[in-house]
């Protein structure tokens, strides 16, 4: 049995979201939990929400976000992202009680594993949040077979501390850039001697991070014949599948009796998460 | 009760405020968010004769109070059109404007030939204004007699309503205006995005992989407004204003230089209901101000 089944996503809804808490888990890596009852019950691990934060010209369009973790009773969902740019920065340092609208669960969610299979989970820099929640949800439905986390970043001061990590899966392998903590070099070798080691048989990977990064795990494991499920991003405008901005070249267009208007699919409400043997990986 | 209905070029609307082509798809998508019976109209992403996979990613990237976008037209065709999105589209409680680009004049009036005969189209807005289209598209809307040439043959193919959807790209839009009026255009849609670019220095690349893009958003609401009132000046035919509308306050300023409807656009990205939003915020400027008829308010900026 492999993971093949994508559920049906629901419409998603935009609705006020307060946040709750917003703390510093890495170097400007930022973990912010919002108050947003309707997302929090109905998002699955995979999917991720638009965050408007206020309603000027400046930043005009929303972020994007994985969510991280969920707490469907208390109505709250984690995003977990660097502060990179003027919005992430924006968000970072909003108070306990701001408002931001949500909109959201965006796109469709990870496959489940067959129950047999031995997860595979393979992040890089801002890819670790959606991981992190399907890591979480396998663990709490006890999914026995196992699920490895391997996780890269540039260096040391970027990765979550080993606690937080360790909480979501069954084990955990860091490899930075600069070498200063775990594997020194890419995290995508990690995944190679994992595979070599420990063999293919009954392997599931999915994974979230870099495009350079995917596209080389999506390389190993159609080697290796091991199924993988990418989450993609892309520069991203509506969210919603109205502005056809956020896409990706699939096989699909290969097919004969396919049109050209299907070459591109939009990441936000076909995707994010793509069997990887279905990309173009350019 | 606030009369905000109007009659643009032959098209009854409840309101005048439409949803700009690109940024409402085929209208499915904003069913969660939308109520269709709020909004004067919607006018469909382009369809062109043949589908089209549109340009490479990136297609998008935010710039200050703006965005560039190089979709480039991806569509599924006039046939898929009407075989897979027309049937949603028509059920629709509002006026459904639908967009059309071609690589020909002639192409164009064969589009208007072939939706002449579907039931329940309000009208078509032609775009001579696509900066993201290299065989058409803003190649013909930067040319007067090209202008007028496509707008005369799909008058010549049709009884619809037909709006010409100008580029502001061009040295004098109301020589456009105007050739559009000579070829028989009942109504001028206007300004469609201004060509632009972002640059991405670590990589030294365009951030775009088509290189350019079109800017819209609220940055380019100043250049929309000028060339509205200057057009409304020129020609008799009614305008659709367009260009970083994302409040009512925004579409009244467009009423007041000249246009009879607005366009909401690139606003919808952030806010997916505000079309419904803005003719709310219209009713209650108008009774905040005694005014019976919001068409009353159209071209009446005193200069």
């Amino acid at each position: 049995m492999t993971a093949t089944h994508h559920p049906v996503p629901r419409n998603p809804l935009d609705e006020n979201a307060l946040v709750h808490s917003t703390e510093e888990v890495a170097e400007a890596v930022f973990l912010t939990r919002l108050t947003s009852p309707s997302i929090a019950k109905h998002i699955e691990p995979g999917q991720f929400v638009q965050i408007h934060l206020r309603d000027e010209a400046i930043p005009l369009l929303r972020i994007p976000l994985s969510v991280a973790a969920v707490d469907r009773a208390g109505c709250l969902i984690d995003v977990l992202y660097e502060a990179v740019g003027p919005k992430t920065n924006l968000l970072s340092r909003l108070s306990a009680a701001a408002s931001v609208r949500c909109l959201g669960p965006i796109g469709n969610s990870f496959p489940a594993p067959g129950r047999h299979q031995r997860v595979v989970l393979i992040g890089g820099g801002v890819g670790l949040p959606p991981l992190l929640f399907f890591g979480h949800s396998l663990i709490s439905c006890g999914h026995e077979a196992g699920v490895d986390l391997l996780v890269g970043a540039r260096t040391a001061a970027k990765h979550l501390d080993s606690e937080r990590l360790h909480r979501a899966v069954s084990s955990v392998a860091i490899a930075t850039d600069d070498g200063s903590a775990g594997h020194a070099g890419l995290v995508t070798e990690l995944l190679e001697q994992k595979l070599s080691v420990a063999g293919v048989e009954d392997v599931v990977v999915y994974t979230c991070g870099p495009h350079p990064m995917m596209r080389a795990v999506a390389s190993i494991c159609a080697d290796s014949k091991v199924p993988c499920f990418a989450s993609l991003e892309e520069y991203m405008a509506c969210g919603y599948g109205v502005c056809v901005g956020c896409v990706v070249e699939t096989k699909l267009a290969a097919d004969r009796h396919r049109s050209e208007y299907e070459r591109y699919s939009r990441i936000c409400v076909d995707g994010p998460v793509y069997d990887a043997a279905q990309i173009i990986w350019d | 009760m606030v009369d905000l209905s109007t009659n643009f070029a032959g098209i009854p609307l409840r309101n005048p405020v439409v949803l700009a082509s690109g940024t409402c798809g085929y209208g499915e998508e904003l069913e969660p968010f939308v109520a269709m019976s709020s909004l004067g109209g919607i006018v469909t992403k382009t369809i062109t004769p043949q589908p089209r996979s549109g340009n490479r990613p990136p297609r998008i990237v935010e710039t200050a109070a703006g965005m560039l976008n190089a979709i480039g037209l991806q569509n599924p065709g006039l046939d898929g059109f009407l075989k897979d999105k027309w049937p949603y589209l028509s059920r629709l409680d509002t006026q459904v404007i639908v967009n059309i680009a071609a690589p020909t004049a002639k192409e164009h009036g064969e589009m208007a030939a072939a939706l002449d005969q579907v039931d329940g189209i309000a009208g078509l807005e032609v775009n001579i204004s696509s900066p993201n289209m290299k065989d058409g598209g803003m190649l013909f809307g930067c040319n007067p007699q090209a202008s007028c040439s496509v707008i005369q043959e799909v008058c010549r193919a049709t009884t619809l309503p037909v709006i010409a959807k100008l580029t502001p790209n061009v040295t004098d839009i109301v020589e456009i205006a105007r050739a559009v009026e000579d070829g028989g255009a009942s109504g001028i849609s206007m300004i469609n995005t201004l060509v632009g670019m972002a640059v991405d220095i670590d990589q030294r690349r365009s951030v775009l992989a088509n290189v350019t893009g079109g800017l819209s958003g609220p940055a380019i609401k100043p250049v929309a407004l000028a060339m509205v009132w200057k057009v409304h000046k020129a020609v008799d035919l009614p305008i659709m204003g367009i260009g970083g509308i994302a409040n009512a306050n925004d579409a009244l300023e467009f009423m007041l230089v000249g246009a009879k409807a607005v366009q909401v656009g690139t606003a919808s990205f952030s806010v997916p209901d505000v079309g419904a939003q803005i003719p709310e915020g219209l009713s209650q400027y108008c009774a905040k101000n005694g005014i019976d008829d919001i068409q009353s308010l159209v071209g009446t900026l005193e200069v």
